[in-house]
């Protein structure tokens, strides 16, 4: 067998198998999908919304979670970054208009969200404490789904689905299609205990959880992923509430698209460095999360590499052969040529892209009450042929920056 | 609870256990399908390997006379024919087969029937007047080279095209020169070759650079 065929037949068995592993999850828990336990108790909760030029979306950010209905709302912190917009005199207006909201000012612009976020959370005194971003909006009734998870003591933070507000542009609504598939494989996560983020725009954490290990992570670019492994390495459990729902707006420009996808990545980079040593430790964590992270870097990153290779050579044979075939006048393409000989590679391919899609429309489609607007065929086509394999290429920007050291937001 | 949630986590070997019974079963179908097509072509092997048979038994009664040359030089046209589109065939099955080595086999075996056949043209040369000339193709079946790939690529297009202007003009045997086989070494060692791709016409001429089917045409008897 050729190394190529052998490499191919690697990514088949891991393609395999990560889509057979979230195939039975949904099947073995498919009932328990939609579950939000009843709270025991009514917990008081504090919501800190960090903001850093978030002039456009901030008013609307705080009236959703004064809005959402949750009665044991103490404050709504709103942490302004030293913004350069209009955004504290917003939020200080807000403060004067409703009583549970608290404006305060960062000494000095912090440069991260993580800094924001702790600094909001020295004036949190509740049971628990939650945490949106200034550009994300949440859905009525979304906290009063969360809390509940909190009944179980070793509950350490839950979050919620996470979905695109803007779906204007087909960017956006690529992402739309991309949140709804990573929201479902988060919530099947969540039956193995292995939740890998509490993504920015709700997530509500234990009080005593999040001080034991000191808040954010300062120095990481996703805080959110990297104090979600922190909670896991201490055994804590993570959560999530399906039905619960908080909006974000997505990148418009594909310039911002990379600019975000490689702070995720490098963050995630971050994380796993910070956190290697747990290889086949500390539950979930060591064993499935950390793994699961890595592979999926070499698996980009070689595969990357290989399909390079193989495009290069491709290119460099056509190029040599069409410059032979002028000097001898001959024609290279012919019709008899053209023959459909289909192999087993083929065959697991085909077998691997049908699998994926069902995956994929599953995700889409399961639940009933969402809104599909612009998440159309092309879009569907878009997504599952060019946005996925386009991915691994902004895998070598994000490993290229974070040798050279690059941490900024 | 603890065991609750041990049970949940059993998914992981399950996923193993799925994946691994999905893959072999696919292998197996993949090997079943190889081997089908390999079966097929040593089918076409075993038919192509009768004829040749019968040409050498056919060679060896030939005497000098001009009805007994016909059919003998019809037959060798014939066969090379039949075993240059067979050879098409073959190379599509090759390109299709990708976990069992069998048809490779099957591509030595008919190298070993095309070096018979040139055996037996130039015997049959020595024997009775030639009306068509011998265009053998000698190239590097493994060859890594990129630019040598490229370089065979255009002569088989060259040749293939040569062909189907000349029809029985022309007798085409290509041959993988690295294929080790004794006979094929020992023929093609007169000719003092050191690189692949390169055209022999008619044991006279050993052309290594590409050439049109024009310049080709200049070397024909």
């Amino acid at each position: 067998m050729e190394p190529i065929t052998v490499i191919y037949l690697i990514y088949i068995f891991i393609g395999f198998y990560f889509l057979f592993l979230f195939t039975l999850i949904y099947i073995q828990n498919r009932k328990d999908l939609y579950y939000c336990p009843k709270p025991k108790k009514n917990y008081s909760l504090s919501i800190v919304i960090p903001c850093y030029n978030e002039g456009a979306t901030i008013e609307r950010t705080i009236k959703s979670v004064l809005e959402a209905g949750y009665d044991n709302l103490k404050k709504v912190i709103v942490v302004d970054d030293c913004s350069k917009d209009n955004s504290y005199e917003i939020i200080k207006s807000l403060e004067k208009k409703y009583s549970k909201v608290m404006a305060v000012q960062t000494p000095k612009n912090t440069g991260n969200a993580a800094g924001s976020k702790n600094y909001g959370a020295k004036f949190v005194d509740t049971e628990l404490i939650g945490f949106s971003d200034g550009d994300s909006f949440i859905e009525k009734g979304a906290i009063n789904k969360l809390v509940g998870f909190f009944n179980d003591e070793k509950v350490g933070s839950v979050t919620c689905s996470v979905l695109v507000e803007n779906k204007k542009k087909f960017i956006e609504r690529v992402q739309a299609v991309e949140y709804k598939v990573i929201k479902f494989s988060r919530k099947l996560l969540e039956f193995v205990d292995s939740i890998y983020v509490t993504p920015g725009p709700l997530g509500i954490f234990r009080k005593s959880a999040f001080d034991e290990i000191k808040g954010f992570d300062e120095s990481n670019l996703t805080e959110d992923i990297e104090i979600t492994w922190h909670l896991q390495s201490k055994g804590y459990k993570v959560k999530m509430a399906l039905p619960a729902r908080a909006f974000t707006v997505a990148p418009s420009t594909l310039k911002d698209w990379i600019k975000q996808r490689n702070r995720w990545n490098i963050g995630g980079l971050q994380t796993s460095v910070k956190y290697g040593k747990d290889w086949f430790r500390k539950g979930m964590l060591g064993k499935f999360i950390l793994p699961f992270f890595v592979l999926s870097w070499v698996v980009g990153l070689f595969g990357l590499a290989v399909l390079l290779y193989r495009i290069l050579r491709i290119l460099f044979l056509k190029l040599v052969s069409t410059t032979y075939s002028i000097q001898t006048q001959t024609s290279l393409v012919r019709f008899e040529d053209i023959t459909l000989m289909p192999n087993v590679l083929v065959f697991f391919g085909l077998i691997m892209f049908f699998l994926s899609l069902w995956f994929t429309l599953l995700s889409l489609f399961y639940m009933k009450d969402e809104n599909r607007k612009g998440e159309n065929f092309p879009v569907l086509s878009f997504y599952m042929i060019f946005y996925v394999m386009v991915y691994p290429i902004i895998l070598i920007s994000s490993f290229y920056k974070f040798l050279r050291g690059h941490r900024k937001w | 609870m603890v065991k609750f949630l041990e049970n949940r986590k059993r998914v992981f070997w399950e996923a193993l256990l799925l994946t691994v019974v999905v893959f072999l079963f696919g292998l197996l179908i993949g090997i079943v399908y190889e081997s089908s097509k390999s079966s097929d072509m040593n089918e076409y092997y075993s038919v192509s390997e009768l004829s040749l048979m019968d040409i050498f038994a056919l060679n060896s009664l030939v005497n000098v006379d001009s009805e007994d040359c016909l059919i003998l030089t019809e037959s060798n046209l014939d066969f090379a024919d039949r075993i240059y589109e067979e050879a098409k065939t073959l190379a599509k099955y090759e390109a299709a087969g990708k976990i069992t080595k069998e048809i490779e086999i099957v591509h030595k075996r008919y190298d070993v029937l095309r070096t018979f056949l040139w055996i037996n043209t130039i015997k049959t040369s020595e024997k009775c007047e030639k009306d068509y000339s011998t265009v053998v193709y000698l190239y590097e079946y493994s060859s890594d080279d990129l630019t040598k790939k490229a370089e065979q690529n255009v002569w088989s297009k060259i040749l293939s095209d040569f062909k189907e202007q000349e029809g029985g003009g022309i007798l085409l045997i290509p041959i993988a020169a690295d294929s080790n086989l004794t006979s094929l070494d020992s023929l093609i060692s007169k000719f003092k070759i050191t690189e692949y791709p390169v055209v022999i016409i008619d044991e006279k001429y050993v052309i290594k650079d590409l050439s049109s089917v024009e310049e080709l045409e200049k070397y024909l008897s």
